[in-house]
């Protein structure tokens, strides 16, 4: 029975490890709860964004004009899922927590480290379960969009797997934080703590600094709120992307770093270093790829066609200088309507907030303040206007080429429904908890026992 | 086996344990701990409660950082990075996995070591886990979790097993069947080190003793040559301590 040579780190099986992590975080109570909580939390916010948009559709049906307004991205996909966000930053990090924690206080976690697996195996594997029970709680999120199609709803398949996808990253990143906190924190509470401290400093930095300037502005966009405002805006960003998963690549290496015990402090906090670099770096790098997507059908995020084809031919570079502050209301709408499309639509675009400064008390400031200088070819032009229908005539001015016929058809319809979602709540609040419950104590009855686990002779 | 056998078979130690050490804060849990350990023997680990016992184990299988010490492999100095490949450590106050059948639990480990169906029907027989596989952990007597991880460790290919308190938690018929187990291993080409804080099991179980009281080793060898050492020909393992500490 005994092998003569030291057992290969290799040679483990990785099918048992993660069956055994999978069993620990579905038979813990926790999971259970939250799935139980997200029911009727998902469920009245899905039943409010369908009485809303019901009352909106009401309306457009009287004027058609305001039907291409009616997307279910914001009026449906957006709320229901923003409830869904909010479970998984104050609850899921419990769910997290324990697939490390429960070992940790237990002591199995001695018995785990000294099995045949390197660290960062064992951390990927508890992250890989981690992200198979976030797919377990989003079942009451994924069956009201399922509902929503019931009731004769529409979704776009791009929009809707492109703000899923935002959300599994936001839960894989939730669940990696959780597991580093873990690593670190001698006991399930205080590594809640930790992770809850984290994310919910994250709102507060949100609330406190965003639409400040400079160093405020930076440290805002830091915050974990941030990750999901693109995809609810309907963009696939690949910066985006690449930073969270940078985010989730180093807490993953932070963890397995602080996770072994019989390494002394010291060590730990030197091998953290190269890890921390790596992630600042993966971040500094994710901020330069401005590489995006306009996946949603009402192509909210881009110009008309013709002019998306018209300005990707521009090879010189745009140069945008906007004399405005970063907290004027002015450059935010510029922003949305025009230098967020403009970015993706044009090769060579470069924009720069010139310090500008108005003084409110005395009315004074600038003469050039709300200024907006466009330099294309050597030429430039100014103007002061946030709306396209100005700024890209201008800009075709400058390059030298006439303004494009604006393309038939691909026009956005709009989806307007008048429906009522009363008898969605006893599905949110009575059938989905019942089967939910039904299927926990079936996971938990001890009929589930599967003999053949063992070998012949198993339990008397 | 056999003085004779014994002696032809420990020529060579297993493992050498040299002037370990570890402190917590000022004080030294163990104190330049040196020992030996031979290939098929039981070796008992001797002390009582804060010995120094736990604190010797954890270090030298490297779940404790030690401050200064190392230790030898066949001769071969062995890292800590290279210690769960050849020692495995049993720890004592572990119930490992709660919420999951006592099945479950074995079935992960025999799955992860490949253990065939034959090998782990023995280890569950010879431990005598059957009766309780379809239970979960957390409802497991303190003798039966006793006898989950006990089948942990046998389940495991390695040549050196450490355990923790073995015999905690059995009554004595249980505790000469577990040694009984223990023996048996043995025989077969395994190697143990057994922290135990009840002299009488000790006494029953092990080849040799080191002998352990404030992180310090006080007597080191069988009990003929403790006896001798103490000059009580008839004195039990009891006496010998006593005397040495």
């Amino acid at each position: 029975m005994r092998s003569p040579k030291p057992y290969d780190a290799q040679a483990a099986p990785l099918r048992p490890l993660l069956a055994k992590e999978i069993r620990e975080i579905v038979s813990g109570r926790s999971l259970w709860t939250m799935l139980l909580l997200l029911c009727p939390l998902i469920g009245y916010s899905f039943f409010q964004a369908v009485s809303l948009y019901s009352e909106s559709s009401s309306a457009a049906l009287q004027s058609p004009v305001l039907a291409n307004s009616l997307s279910p991205l914001d009026g449906i996909l957006v709320p229901t899922l923003g409830s869904f966000y909010v479970a998984v930053t104050l609850l899921f990090p419990f769910v997290a927590i324990r697939v490390l924690g429960h070992e940790k206080e237990s002591g199995a976690l001695r018995l785990l480290v000294q099995l045949p697996y390197r660290t960062p195996t064992l951390v990927v594997m508890k992250l890989i379960a981690v992200v198979l029970a976030w797919l377990l709680a989003s079942i009451p999120a994924l069956s009201a969009l399922a509902v929503w199609r019931t009731l004769g709803g529409h979704l776009a398949l791009a929009e809707t797997s492109n703000l899923l996808f935002g959300h599994l990253l936001y839960g894989t990143l939730i669940g990696a934080l959780a597991l580093f906190a873990a690593s670190i924190a001698e006991s399930a509470a205080t590594a809640a703590i930790i992770a809850l401290a984290v994310t919910i400093g994250s709102w507060v930095l949100d609330f406190t600094v965003a639409g400040h300037p400079g160093l405020l502005a930076w440290i805002a966009q830091l915050s974990f709120t941030q990750t999901l405002r693109p995809f609810e805006q309907g963009l696939l960003s690949v910066g985006l992307v690449l930073g969270i998963a940078g985010v989730i690549g180093g807490c993953v290496a932070l963890a397995s770093v602080w996770l072994p015990p019989g390494i002394p402090p010291h060590q730990k906090l030197r091998r953290s270093a190269p890890c921390i670099l790596a992630i600042a770096a993966i971040l500094g790098a994710a901020t330069q790829a401005g590489w995006s997507v306009d996946v949603t059908e009402d192509r909210r995020n881009s110009f008309a066609a013709a002019d998306q084809q018209l300005l990707a031919t521009l090879g010189l570079p745009l140069v945008i200088r906007v004399h405005l502050a970063a907290e004027d209301p002015r450059y935010a709408d510029l922003q949305r309507n025009v230098l967020s499309k403009l970015e993706r639509a044009a090769p060579k675009v470069s924009v720069s907030l010139v310090g500008s400064r108005q003084y409110p008390a005395t009315g004074s400031g600038e003469e050039s303040y709300g200024e907006v200088q466009y330099v294309y070819g050597g030429r430039s032009e100014v103007s002061r206007s946030t709306s396209p229908r100005e700024i890209l005539p201008l800009i075709y001015s400058l390059a030298g080429v006439s303004q494009p016929s604006p393309m038939s058809g691909g026009e956005y319809p709009g989806y307007p429904l008048v429906v009522s979602a009363d008898v969605t709540l006893l599905w949110f609040f009575g059938a989905l908890p019942v089967f939910i419950a039904i299927f926990w104590w079936w996971s938990r009855h001890p009929r589930r026992f599967d003999r053949s686990l063992m070998p012949e002779g198993g339990p008397s | 086996m056999s003085p004779i056998e014994f002696a032809e078979k420990s020529s060579v130690p297993l493992l050498c344990i040299n002037a370990l050490t570890k402190r917590y804060g000022q004080e030294r849990a163990i104190d330049r701990v040196t020992f030996s350990v031979l290939p098929n023997e039981v070796l008992g680990v001797i002390g009582p409660n804060g010995a120094g016992k736990t604190t010797l184990m954890e270090t030298a299988v490297g779940l404790l950082a030690a401050d200064s010490g190392e230790l030898l492999w066949r001769g071969e100095r062995l890292l800590a990075s290279r210690r769960r490949g050849l020692l495995f450590y049993l720890p004592d106050g572990v119930r490992p996995y709660q919420d999951q059948l006592t099945a479950e639990v074995i079935s992960f480990f025999a799955s992860v070591y490949r253990r065939s169906a034959a090998e782990i029907d023995e280890t569950l027989t010879s431990v005598g886990l059957k009766p309780v596989l379809h239970k979960r952990v957390h409802t497991l007597s303190k003798g039966y979790n006793r006898r989950l991880l006990l089948a942990l460790g046998l389940l495991t290919p390695h040549e050196l097993v450490l355990m923790d308190e073995p015999f905690d938690g059995f009554d004595l018929r249980q505790t000469r069947d577990i040694i009984g187990v223990l023996r048996h291993h043995a025989q077969r080409g395994r190697t143990f080190v057994l922290a135990i804080h009840q002299l009488a099991d000790a006494e029953r179980v092990c080849d040799r003793f080191v002998l352990l009281a404030d992180g310090q080793i006080r007597g080191l060898g069988t009990l003929d040559e403790l006896r001798a050492e103490t000059s009580l020909p008839n004195g039990s393992l009891e006496d010998i301590f006593l005397a040495l500490t």
